[in-house]
């Protein structure tokens, strides 16, 4: 009886793999056309940068070479445009970065056709050159008062805080301008603003969607959350479980390691939070200010196993 | 029949719309991006460069650019301007200690020459949040009553719960269509 059901049972078997088989070696060839098309990205565009480059390059800048270069460049940008579906972000980025040093040289390049007025007195403008700095604080008048929902601490020194479940779930918490607090909170907010803290330590239940951290400097902070960005912030460890990625910028000295802190309720919190417990990407690390591939960013750096907490209390 | 006549025939044809999505890092672009589109928004990453979706919607093709917000991703922005039909600009209507940041991003962008001819969707996004400001407060905080350029309108929404995402684009895609779809 079950002599004839055992070939149609291997065939199929064997068609299973066949089938499996075809499908890797049809996913090898399309991986191989995206490292063929951004390879060839690379050579022709690198190759018409240098071009653009040679015809804007001083002191030639003569203006037809100038208009050549402009119209090469539009072609350039075009180029890019169309490619950008299968650019890795890290070339695509490097990639604008060229084109718009060039699009200022090409710039530069006008301007020094421009004629002189003879005898005027020139004002040189200073160049309005990117804030780096974080701009001017602003006037408390012009921020519309906070809705009575939001929940958050703010200007309070050594001091140690704790907020159970009632103030935090489901809510989004603000903490700004705290110095030298220990502020837990026992539950799991919708999301969480740090801002100006210093020499503070922050532990979070899990956070639903993402934690913000801005201008923070010699912190300790733990939580769990699905997406995580730091700006402006330096001398800071960071407990973390993120779900989908960490980002920096602007950042020196940013430590991290797995979220390691508890509490009773923790687990129930999770749950609340609706975050993935068995993903933690805490060591994959972006920094917007770091744009070499295959090096590792200095602004951050893994806490080593020996330095790190073990006892939160 | 001049070249912007041409370029009005051939998007007719095809009914193709180009959607540029811009705001603060953290506003929740391609969460709204996903969720219109029914996919999982527990798996997305801060943006770092920008993802496009093209999409079906009342027989448009409407194309989304999404662009990451992060500050230093901003001066990059121009470089997706060329023939957008419409603007979304996302808001984060709880963080209001960048509200100031958000007004000056979009102010900027608003004398574009590139996106004069744009239509503009404000999306107080985030609204499911306890302390989210209204779209009424937000309306104020953008100075959105003084754009005199673009045809504008401001939609509280959520890309959590969904919520008026659809109200939202069908709005621009309303006034877009108006202006470019046109029988000639
Ligand atoms: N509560 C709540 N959270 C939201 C909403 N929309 C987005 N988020 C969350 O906000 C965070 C940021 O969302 P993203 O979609 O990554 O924001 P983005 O504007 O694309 O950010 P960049 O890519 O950095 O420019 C995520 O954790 C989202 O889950 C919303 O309507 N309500
Ligand atoms: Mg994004």
């Amino acid at each position: 009886m079950e002599a004839p059901a055992l070939p149609e049972w291997l065939q199929r078997r064997d068609e299973e793999r066949r089938q499996q088989v075809e499908r890797r070696q049809q996913e090898k060839r399309e991986q191989a056309v995206a490292e063929e098309q951004s390879d060839f990205f690379q050579s022709a565009f690198q190759a018409e940068r240098a071009a653009i480059e040679q015809l804007l390059a001083p002191p030639g800048g003569a203006p037809a070479a100038l208009e050549e270069a402009a119209l090469r460049l539009q072609q350039l940008q075009k180029f890019l445009s169309d490619s950008v579906r299968f650019l890795p972000p890290y070339d695509l980025r490097q990639a604008q970065e060229a084109l718009q040093r060039l699009q200022a040289a090409l710039g530069d390049g006008r301007e020094r056709l421009r004629p002189k007025k003879k005898f005027a007195f020139t004002c040189r403008k200073k160049e309005a050159s990117a804030p780096a700095e974080p701009s001017a604080p602003r006037a408390p008048a012009a921020l519309p008062p906070p809705p009575a929902a939001e929940s958050g601490i703010s200007g309070l020194e050594c001091e140690t805080l704790v907020k159970g479940a009632d103030e935090v779930q489901g809510r989004d918490v603000l903490l700004s301008h705290l110095r030298n607090c220990t502020v837990k909170l026992l539950g799991s907010p919708s999301t969480l603003h740090v801002r100006h803290v210093r020499d503070s330590r922050v532990l979070c239940g899990p956070v639903a969607t993402s934690v913000l951290v801005d201008e923070c400097a010699g912190c300790v902070f733990a939580f769990p959350c699905q997406q995580l960005r730091t700006h402006r912030t330096r001398d800071t460890k960071v407990y973390l479980q993120v779900t989908s990625r960490a980002i920096l910028e602007d950042c020196s000295g940013v430590q991290f390691a797995p979220f390691s802190w508890s509490y009773e309720g923790l687990d129930r919190d999770f749950e609340i939070s609706g975050l993935d417990r068995s993903k933690n990407n805490w060591s994959h690390v972006d920094d917007f200010n770091w744009l070499v591939r295959d090096v590792k960013s200095p602004n951050w750096s893994i806490i080593p196993e020996k330095d790190r907490i073990t006892h939160w209390d | 029949m001049g070249l912007l006549a041409i370029l009005k025939k051939m998007k007719q044809k095809e009914r193709e719309v180009r959607i540029l999505m811009l705001g603060l890092d953290n506003a929740g672009k391609t969460t709204i991006l996903k969720k219109f589109n029914g996919e999982d928004v527990d798996t997305i990453s801060p943006t770092l460069g920008f993802n496009i979706k093209t999409l079906e919607h009342r027989g448009f093709k409407l194309n989304f650019w999404d662009v990451g917000g992060q500050k230093s991703l901003r001066s990059y922005w121009r470089n997706y301007f060329e023939s957008t039909d419409g603007l979304i600009w996302v808001v984060d209507s709880a963080d209001r200690l960048r509200l100031q940041d958000c007004r000056q991003e979009l102010a900027s962008l608003l004398v574009e020459e590139r996106l004069a001819g744009a239509t503009l969707l404000v999306f107080a996004n985030k609204q499911d949040l306890p302390g989210a400001l209204t779209k009424d407060t937000i309306r104020e905080a953008l100075e959105l009553d003084n754009i005199k350029t673009h045809h504008w309108c401001i939609q509280g929404c959520s890309a959590i719960t969904g919520e008026n995402l659809l109200l939202g684009i069908d709005w621009l895609l309303d006034d877009i269509s108006s202006r470019i779809f046109t029988a000639d």
